[in-house]
């Protein structure tokens, strides 16, 4: 798709690109620590430790918040579907929209339900009815990204649908649509790498506060969890699951794949490159620091795969921001084995019993969590961006889905007053959780609140 | 199926107005039945922790229409692009302005956050209401199936309209009034001291402006389209509805008169779900008229998904609706009762 910046369907595109972007940096979180939550309560239940439910009440704070951030930045993303992409949801609503509806029918009815009385109302609900309380959010909140990962599943990969007889989707086999395999891999590797950002959170909070040498029994909680489940998950982020997402790229959008390494001429014994800068108008990769073979092995499973170029599909094919998606894909990989690093390196300085006095790693570490949030945010840049020129890959391009109707200029200024509002709230956002992490899971709760209120 | 599919979309969005309804109406008076800042967090208390539930049928609702009527969604969606995002942006605030207010103990920003409030529920009344009147009224629908609606053009009714009309500016403002008196009735149940005694003179004095307001909105509905009298005549449903929005009007003015505010707030919910039911079984098979040209109208057959589809999500829909309302009896329980001032013992609710 060849675009400039009159034309509007790229001012469309940057609309959903920015608006999903930054609403994503909310659920990540909230998927991520939902179930540190759930553990917390659960040891609470079983070892009767308060430390546990100090963890879960400060953590819960700051999961409300990002809850909230993620609920009013959530609402507009649905509502895009039918404003901004008429087209596209007109062509493919009989199916997409089932899941869209499912999320809202099984996902959201369940998380705003339990949200407000587990944020607030432990004393009303009990102990045992504060941890079912975190459970349901916690489901609640998985089941909502497993339903948009089978709608963006099935524009990278449709599958389960039939043609109507005016050109239209309809869905002929829920069951294929659901387990999309593409969805399964995804979903799994998605959530993984939600983890990993709650994990390096968790992590950053504990030294943070050991470093300031405060609430050191709570900072030991965070590290602990945090560590632990920082290392597991950003293994599997790596393997089996990302793994698995390279080769069902390789298998069902090899044009794709392509862009992603940079590989323009088709070979055996492909590379992967460490490093280098594609030319897109000359066709190679410019000061490339290659792993001979590496490509071929992971994509397909021997060295002597062939793994098709660039020059084997039509220019008309190709993703239209090949730098981009060829950048995206190589720093999240980059990101990916970093964290693995640290991850190993902090697990076992916590084996050896030093970790709380290695003062170098807990100040990387305290400093390490907003690139999780990078590496999510590329890797969703790697698929969609990969995805193009087609909005359902295959099916239906994405220059035919925005909405006819609504101008570039109409598109503009809603994303102005997007930039504007998204600006202000981020602001409020970040004040807040300072506040948060200020106050500490040491503050009293919630009596300073009720004198607050009292006054 | 298709006419299922009609009521299934017409039961959530009502179901949405009446449960948002209030709290609109509630964010409305907000400044006439809170004068302290106690006052005012014990109004936000009332809403409590169920509002984004509420909204949840907005999205719900969404997610429904884009999955049965794919052809309504992304006609109306992209014709109403403005007034929709001015919507989104509303209702954006609004859970903001609920939520930061319980985080912020500074008197100067709360104040703040409760202005926002107020006009955030003040304006998405009015945008419903107005959405409301373009629904009756129609909008102008081009040979390609599509619309695009400016905010106003000449205040007709016919030809290329906009979003505000003679006609539809009095729906608005007639919506915001039954909203806000919805609000006061629910105030009254859900709160005691001065703001229950100030939501009580409210809610009987709005509820009896409503009467001539309902008259006159009446007939202006007739003389813009006189089909929705019609269908309301031949259609039995319609008799169903409007006899349960009868004994709703009674169940209301008694509960208000005896004081007896679950009788009240029960009728008022069912008055504005008996209205809004009549008016989909007015409109059916219709779901959107033309303002241009009456062949060009989108019937519920024009916009429906393929018959498959629309199966398929009968089978999931209903158990998760019945698991929606469970998930709320769960909850409700630890919330019932009143709110009052010295009670809003944990954070706001």
């Amino acid at each position: 798709m060849q675009t400039s910046l009159t034309d509007a369907a790229l001012w469309h595109r940057i609309h959903f690109g920015f608006t999903i972007t930054y609403h994503y940096l909310f659920p990540q979180l909230t998927m991520g620590l939902a179930w540190f939550l759930v553990y917390w309560k659960w040891r609470a239940l079983r070892t009767g430790d308060e430390k546990y439910n100090r963890a879960a009440r400060f953590w819960a704070r700051i999961f409300g918040l990002n809850f909230a951030v993620g609920v009013v930045t959530g609402i507009p993303m649905e509502f895009q579907f039918g404003t901004n992409w008429a087209g596209f949801s007109k062509y493919s609503g009989a199916v997409i929209g089932q899941t869209l509806a499912m999320e809202g029918m099984f996902a959201f009815f369940l998380e705003s339900a339990f949200i407000g009385a587990f944020i607030w109302g432990e004393k009303r609900l009990g102990q045992q009815g504060h941890f079912l309380a975190a459970v349901g959010v916690a489901t609640g909140s998985w089941l909502s990204g497993f339903f948009i990962l089978v709608t963006n599943a099935f524009m990278q990969h449709p599958i389960g649908y039939t043609a109507a007889a005016d050109g239209t989707l309809a869905l002929a086999n829920v069951g294929a649509f659901l387990l999309n395999p593409w969805a399964l891999v995804q979903f799994a590797h998605n959530q993984c790498a939600a983890l990993v950002t709650g994990a390096f959170a968790i992590t950053a909070m504990g030294a943070f506060y050991t470093l300031r040498g405060l609430h050191s029994e709570q900072a030991r909680v965070y590290l602990n969890t945090g560590t632990l489940v920082g290392l597991v998950a950003s293994l599997l982020v790596a393997f089996p699951t990302g793994d698995s997402q390279a080769k069902m790229v390789g298998r069902y959008q090899p044009v794709t794949l392509a862009s992603m390494e940079g590989l323009f001429h088709g070979t055996r014994l492909a590379d992967v490159t460490v490093i280098g800068q594609p030319n897109i108008s000359q066709q190679h990769l410019e000061n490339p620091i290659p792993l001979p073979g590496a490509l071929s092995f992971l994509a397909y499973g021997t060295f002597q795969s062939y793994v098709r170029g660039l020059d084997e599909f039509s220019r008309n094919d190709w993703p239209d921001n090949i730098e981009l998606i060829y950048y995206a894909f190589h720093i999240m990989i980059t990101l990916g084995t970093i964290f693995i690093l640290i991850m190993a390196w902090a697990n076992w300085k916590r084996w050896r019993g030093r970790l709380e006095s290695s003062t170098g790693l807990l100040w990387i570490l305290m400093l390490a969590f907003p690139f999780p949030y990078i590496a999510n945010s590329l890797g969703w840049m790697t698929a969609e961006l990969g995805r193009q020129p087609w909005l359902v890959y295959g099916l239906f391009r994405t220059d035919s889905g925005y909405s006819q109707v609504v101008s570039a200029g109409d598109t503009i200024f809603t994303l102005i007053g997007f930039v504007g509002l998204y600006f202000v709230l981020g602001l409020l956002f970040l004040y807040l959780t300072g506040r948060e992490i200020h106050k500490g899971p040491d503050a009293p709760y919630p009596l300073a609140k009720r004198q607050e209120v009292a006054v | 199926m298709i006419t299922l599919w009609y009521g299934i979309l017409g039961f959530m969005l009502t179901t949405y107005v009446v449960l948002d309804g209030r709290n609109f109406g509630a964010g409305i008076l907000h400044w006439m039945v809170a004068r302290t800042q106690a006052e005012r967090r014990q109004v936000i208390a009332a809403i409590g922790p169920l509002w984004s539930w509420h909204e949840v049928w907005l999205v719900g609702t969404g997610g429904v229409m884009l999955m049965a009527f794919p052809r309504l969604m992304s006609a109306s969606f992209s014709g109403c692009y403005l007034a929709l995002f001015l919507i989104l942006w509303c209702v954006l605030l609004r859970g903001i302005s609920i939520e930061v207010g319980g985080h912020l103990s500074d008197r100067l920003w709360q104040e703040f956050w409760d202005a926002v409030f107020v006009f955030s529920n003040a304006l998405l009344a009015v945008l419903f209401g107005a959405a409301l009147g373009n629904i009756a009224r129609g909008v102008p629908l081009t040979l390609q199936g599509t619309f695009y609606l400016p905010f106003f053009t000449n205040f007709g009714i016919r030809g290329n309209v906009g979003l505000l009309d003679w006609y539809t500016v009095p729906m608005a403002l007639f919506c915001v009034l039954i909203l806000t008196a919805h609000g006061a009735t629910y105030l009254t149940m859900k709160t005691e001291g001065a703001v229950h005694e100030r939501s009580v003179s409210l809610a009987r004095r709005l509820w009896l402006a409503a009467i001539p307001a309902f008259v006159l909105i009446t007939l202006l509905t007739w003389l813009v389209r006189p089909q929705l009298l019609h269908g309301m005549a031949i259609r039995p449903v319609s008799w169903l509805t409007l006899i349960i929005s009868a004994a709703s009007i009674y169940a209301l003015a008694t509960g208000l008169r005896h004081r007896r505010e679950r009788l009240a707030l029960l009728g008022s919910s069912f008055l504005l779900f008996g209205l809004l039911m009549t008016g989909a079984a007015a409109l059916y098979p219709v779901m959107l008229f033309s303002t241009t040209d009456n062949s060009l109208q989108f019937t519920a057959v024009d916009c429906a998904a393929p018959a498959s589809s629309l199966a398929i999500a009968v089978a999931w829909w209903i158990p998760a609706v019945i698991l929606a309302f469970a998930y709320v009896c769960v909850i409700q329980r630890h919330y019932s009762g009143k709110v009052s001032v010295s009670k809003d013992n944990q954070e706001f609710y």
